[in-house]
């Protein structure tokens, strides 16, 4: 175990010697990619609610994030296989998994500035005055590492000519395609069945509103993307929250208004009777304002 | 044997053979030399002992270890100087070194003594803390030394002499040397025949995926039974000059004359040819026996002929 953790920290070391000259391009670029999607997306919904205005803020660094790992990973991963990088560094001493968590860890230091700015702008343009809960830290790890995981495997297995191409299909697929942005009911409903399909066993969970986790509890994010989407750890602190609410450490998606998960802030067993997710959201009442 | 090849093949789709049943046995503490064409399938034998390659069939034995089940073992043991360049823009030959003894699990102190003595027994001085873009010689003797400063039970450099200028080659021999004084196995893939003949102790010739031939230098020289080889070098525009009947297949190319010579006839071959120096027919004269690369050539250069012959047939 020491001897891992040697590793990976000599690795991201290389890592950090061999990029720091373009340290600061890379962080300034996905600071615009960032900005670009708080930014960019609005732009193609002119009458921003306050619920799209919450998707579009904490989608923002999830989806950098995703691209981070779909992206920036394997292009780099192809780049080594054609320079011999890859196989040269895969004759070292070091488990496979160091040496991907070395690499991730770098990026992702270089992903936090634009990350945290994107927050911040989307925070001041919307007015959400978001918080930030315990979850943002594991949460953000959890998207970076799943989606670096995908790009990674892809880049490894695929020849770096084919890589590109396929990478990027599945970037552009979950960007579109995933309710990372938008609700779940926006989807096709084949689409939404799938989502729906790859969160068993926890979807019905969260529909019952009865897990423990302390996540989960309650969230009922919808999508198989949320446990690892930043989104949960974030939540708006405006309009008039009840005082359960804004005392919890965590209350993800089921807090927001529009959120298509019915659990109010208060939790699974504060729910009001009788009233189903959808019918809170239609009445409004589903969240905060 | 602290490393064995056995029976190793390796096909790669398209039934294309890299390898052929190639076994070879290395010592601690000797330099085995692998020669061979481009595309004999040397690089290719050493992927299969890193496991960055699986053999089609075969075993690669380390200290009793089967290193294709352990890959993981190999990674241990061995260190590596590939043919490609290494990752080091932006570091700094001392931090690049540094960084390959420290992540093979050297400690600190030792590391970058040992990383720093490396550099300058290379003649590296000048570079050694400069991050500036290197040129392809002194990237090599980087690599090089990437692999030394925390050698491995065994130590594998594919053509560590490439593009190194004549001095620190020199300097990068006597290094490799000591590599296997220090206890290393050392496993040198090159095509630098004529170095690599001062520099191994045994030595095996692959051609087209086959072990040719193995032995010592001087056992494969042996049996070559060869007629020793004379060289004349002679002015520019000059004419070459008649030769004796001792003077066989000469081969005369502008300003040199390749022949041979049977041994029992050298003296008269070293008076003849002293003769043409002191008239000034020839500048210079060379009568030695049979090299590493006469060897080399006998045993690689039929293939290589059948080959190009059969590609003008076709």
């Amino acid at each position: 175990m020491r001897r891992a953790w040697d590793s990976y920290r000599l690795l991201v070391q290389w890592q950090f010697l061999r990029l720091r000259n373009v340290l600061v391009l890379i962080a300034l670029i996905q600071l615009a990619l960032a900005l670009g999607i708080v930014y960019g997306l609005s732009l193609l919904v002119p009458h921003l609610d306050h619920t799209s205005a919450l998707f579009l803020a904490t989608g923002a660094p999830t989806l950098s994030l995703l691209l981070l790992g779909l992206t920036v990973v394997p292009q780099e991963v192809s780049q080594a296989k054609l320079d011999g990088r890859f196989e040269y560094l895969s004759t070292f001493p070091v488990p496979r998994l160091t040496s991907l968590a070395a690499d991730v860890s770098f990026w992702l230091v270089a992903q936090i500035p634009g990350t945290a700015l994107a927050l911040l702008v989307a925070d001041l343009r919307f007015g959400l005055h978001l918080r930030a809960g315990w979850a943002v830290l594991p949460v953000f790890l959890l998207i970076a590492l799943s989606s670096s995981a995908v790009g990674y495997c892809l880049a490894v297995l695929l020849r770096p000519q084919t890589a590109q191409p396929v990478t990027q299909f599945v970037a552009l697929g979950i960007l579109l395609f995933s309710p990372v942005n938008y609700p779940l009911e926006r989807l096709p409903p084949v689409v939404r069945d799938v989502h729906r399909v790859l969160l068993w066993p926890t979807w019905p969970t969260w529909s019952a509103g009865a897990s423990g986790h302390p996540i989960t509890c309650r969230c009922r994010w919808p999508s198989w993307w949320w446990p690892a989407g930043a989104g949960p750890g974030w939540r708006p602190a405006t309009g008039s929250p009840s005082a359960s609410a804004r005392s919890a450490p965590l209350s993800p998606g089921a807090e927001w208004p529009g959120r298509p998960c019915g659990g109010s802030g208060d939790g699974p067993s504060r729910r009001r009777p009788g009233r189903s997710a959808s019918s809170a959201r239609r009445s409004g009442e589903g969240g905060r304002r | 044997m602290l490393l064995e090849f056995e029976h190793v093949s390796k096909c790669y789709p398209g039934d294309v053979w890299a390898n052929r049943d190639v076994s070879l046995g290395v010592e601690a503490g000797e330099v085995f030399g692998v020669l061979g064409p481009n595309g004999a399938g040397k690089t290719t034998l050493i992927a299969q002992l890193l496991g960055v390659a699986r053999p089609t069939s075969g075993r690669i034995v380390m200290d009793g270890v089967d290193v294709v089940r352990r890959p993981d073992v190999a990674r241990q043991a061995c260190s590596y100087q590939p043919q490609t360049q290494v990752p080091v823009a932006g570091l700094t030959p001392m931090q690049a070194v540094t960084l390959a003894g420290r992540v093979r699990h050297g400690r600190g102190p030792d590391v970058r003594r040992r990383a720093h003595q490396l550099l300058q027994l290379l003649d590296l001085g000048e570079w050694e803390r400069n991050a500036v873009p290197l040129s392809g010689g002194v990237l090599r003797l980087v690599a090089f030394c990437m692999a030394a400063v925390e050698p491995g039970r065994v130590v594998v450099l594919d053509e560590p002499t490439n593009d190194v200028d004549p001095l620190r080659r020199k300097l990068l021999w006597q290094q490799v040397r000591a590599l296997a004084d220090r206890g290393s196995a050392v496993l040198l893939v090159t095509h630098n025949v004529l170095e690599a003949e001062r520099c191994v102790d045994r030595l095996a010739i692959i051609d087209q995926g086959r072990v040719v031939a193995t032995g010592t230098p001087a056992k494969l020289k042996a049996e070559l039974r060869a007629p020793l080889r004379l060289e004349l070098g002679l002015d520019l525009e000059a004419s070459s000059p008649p030769f004796p009947a001792f003077v066989r297949r000469p081969a005369a190319t502008r300003g040199r004359v390749v022949a041979e010579v049977a041994v029992a006839d050298a003296g008269a071959a070293a008076a003849w040819a002293v003769g043409l120096q002191e008239e000034g027919a020839i500048v210079e004269f060379l009568l030695a026996p049979a090299s590493l690369e006469d060897v080399y050539v006998r045993r690689v250069g039929v293939s290589l002929e059948e080959d190009a012959s059969a590609a003008g047939v076709g």
